[in-house]
């Protein structure tokens, strides 16, 4: 996106003032509305889907497979792909990265364990339809969606394989699934915030214009507990990356841990609700 | 305040097991299809209609290849789409932003199918009317516009394909500066007699027909720019008459002392947060218009914006279902009116 020198200087200075003006009237830790729905890929073991009112879009789907855990090194593989984009650039490489990255290290991978020698392995596979602005965000809020809402089939053989090599066996009956996060379980899935940086302030979930103008961006972890790592900057426009302040670090650091919880308790209210399942 | 919001997508109104042959369509007795057609729907089977845009011919029958309504002039049927891109038409107040500078002329995207043309001939350049353009104005295109800028211009002509060539022969046209830019279907636009309008709150706004709506801060009118207007309006006064001949238009002395290099420049003056605060405002309001699908007016901007008042802050529009009731609150209003 090309502005032009008077529209850049001025949502610059609108969005560095104090307090900011930011160009939709948005609070600083207000994000775009989000329309999201679950459980629609009838295939895979869970599926989520986002829609932003600009039309961005992102659909994850998450399925699973039975494998020796001595023989794989990761039992999450992140898959990302953007329409219009190679899947071997660096733009895509860089989104996978990041959520490869925060999954491998955030997510207990014992709940995967099936028997001592077999575990559940899980393909996170997401596209990304139409963004405007950095989709990270946008597919970190998808990816955990579609992580809450994924059910894993019931191991009816037994789990100490370790004298007779045994092939693991699953109920037929997919109504005593059993959800991969368990629903009393004070684990949730890592999400990732992105926060972009004009003049003094931070805006959380920044759009287009909005990144176009910006200092530097930050790409934020959180869970139930508070902010994690990581705590990455990103350039979010084309434009040559400002230096950063450690009263930018204060100010995002406490932004993403006003609005995690109630980004977390929004997302978890819709992931309980199962009553139809419309999508369109 | 939430800081997220997040809704399920609307229930689809359509019943899948409704049978779509029942519902009526009217047909007027010049054996056409009535209000709004669909792609692939047979528009007439009567051949004595020329085949006009938006139609194609197939076994003596003119079916309709857009969605949009029907218009005809004379035996000539065309169908107008609903969406799509924007047709430019002689005489029409656009906004635009330059993509390339090529020899004599700017391509400007007006978000029609092709970029428009803006010669080199067709603008002010510093130093007045009469200026005589020389090679050393064709080498520094890029200090008058360059790739990025935003500008406002009538449509001059149009090509043989369709595309247009714009000009900013006067001052009311040119640089945008001062504002910000919103980008609205173009077939939302009412075209209307004016296109730019001054706004409550010390906004001006260009509701470029294109559907590029650019609001800005009102330009506080300099010293000379008074005594002009003065001049003009005791002279009108003293003719007695209401009508304001060229209203908007310039004397080409005047033409002369603004043109300088102003017009080109790229440094916004001091806008205060109010008035930062009113244009977000604003195009939150032009946004909801928008999203209800509203023909988009002067009088129902300010509609919408004194309806929105209603919420204190304006980063509440953002939200579907209130841009849905300030919608509504329109149409009731305008019902009610008649």
């Amino acid at each position: 996106m090309k502005l032009s020198p008077a529209e850049r200087s001025y949502l610059h200075d609108s969005l560095a003032l104090q307090p900011p003006i930011r160009p939709d009237a948005r609070s600083p830790a207000q994000f775009r509305p989000l329309e999201a729905s679950i459980s629609f890929l009838p295939s895979s073991n869970g599926s989520a889907r986002i829609r932003l009112s600009d039309g961005s879009e992102c659909i994850v789907s998450v399925k699973s497979k039975v494998v020796l855990t001595a023989n794989v090194s990761s039992l999450i593989l992140v898959d990302v792909d953007v329409s219009g984009y190679r899947d071997d650039s660096n733009f895509v490489s860089n989104l996978n990265y990041h959520l490869q990255s925060i999954l491998n290290s955030h997510f207990p991978t014992a709940v995967l364990r099936l028997t001592s020698r077999y575990s559940f392995k899980i393909f996170v596979d997401c596209v990304v339809l139409l963004h405007t602005s950095y989709p990270l965000g946008l597919l970190s809020l998808t990816t955990y969606l579609a992580l809450k809402t994924t059910s894993l089939p019931k191991l009816v053989s037994e789990v100490n394989d370790e004298e007779v090599e045994e092939q693991p066996t699953f109920s037929d009956d997919w109504d005593q699934s059993t959800p991969l996060i368990p629903t009393n379980s004070t684990f949730q899935p890592p999400l990732l915030f992105v926060v972009a940086v004009v003049g003094d302030n931070v805006f959380i979930d920044p759009s287009r214009e909005e990144q176009e103008v910006s200092e530097n961006g930050m790409i934020i972890g959180y869970e139930t507990q508070g902010v994690i790592s990581p705590f990455n900057n990103i350039s979010l426009s084309d434009r040559e990356v400002k230096g950063m302040k450690l009263l930018h670090v204060i100010k995002a650091h406490l932004l993403v841990k006003k609005c995690g919880e109630e980004v977390l308790k929004a997302l978890n209210s819709v992931a309980k609700d199962e009553g139809g399942n419309a999508i369109f | 305040m939430d800081c997220i919001t997040i809704s399920k997508p609307a229930a689809s109104h359509y019943d899948s097991d409704s049978d779509m042959s029942d519902v009526e369509t009217g047909t007027t007795s010049s054996g056409l299809n009535a209000s709004v057609v669909t792609p692939g729907e047979l528009v007439t089977d009567d051949p004595v209609w020329m085949r006009g845009h938006g139609t194609y011919f197939l076994d003596e029958k003119t079916y309709s290849s857009v969605a949009g309504t029907i218009s005809r002039v004379n035996r000539l049927l065309s169908v107008a789409p609903l969406r799509g891109r924007y047709t430019p038409e002689t005489g029409d107040h656009v906004v635009g932003r330059v993509t390339e500078v090529g020899n004599k002329r700017w391509k400007v995207d007006i978000g029609g199918k092709q970029d428009a043309v803006l010669m080199l001939g067709s603008v002010n350049l510093p130093g007045g009317v009469l200026r005589r353009k020389s090679e050393s104005d064709e080498l520094q295109m890029r200090n008058f516009l360059k790739e990025g800028d935003l500008l406002n211009a009538e449509v001059q002509s149009l090509f043989q394909d369709g595309s247009a060539s714009l000009h900013t022969r006067s001052l009311k046209y040119g640089k945008l500066r001062n504002g910000y830019f919103v980008n609205v279907p173009s077939s939302l636009i009412v075209r209307a007699k004016n296109h730019s309008h001054q706004l409550p709150g010390n906004i001006s706004v260009i509701i470029g027909v294109n559907g590029y709506v650019w609001f800005s801060q009102t330009q506080s009118a300099n010293p000379s720019y008074n005594a002009s207007l003065n001049k003009q309006q005791a002279a009108l006064s003293s003719g007695s008459s209401a009508y304001t001949p060229g209203q908007g238009s310039v004397s080409i002395t005047r033409l002369e002392e603004e043109s300088s290099w102003e017009i080109y420049s790229d440094v916004n003056d001091d806008i205060k947060p109010t008035v930062r605060n009113t244009i977000t405002r604003y195009s939150n309001c032009i946004k909801a218009l928008a999203h209800c699908e509203i023909g988009i007016t002067e009088q129902r901007l300010v509609a919408a914006y004194e309806a929105s008042t209603a919420y204190e802050s304006a980063g509440a529009l953002v939200e579907r279902e209130v841009m849905e009731s300030i919608g509504e609150d329109i149409i009731n209003a305008e019902k009610m009116r008649g």
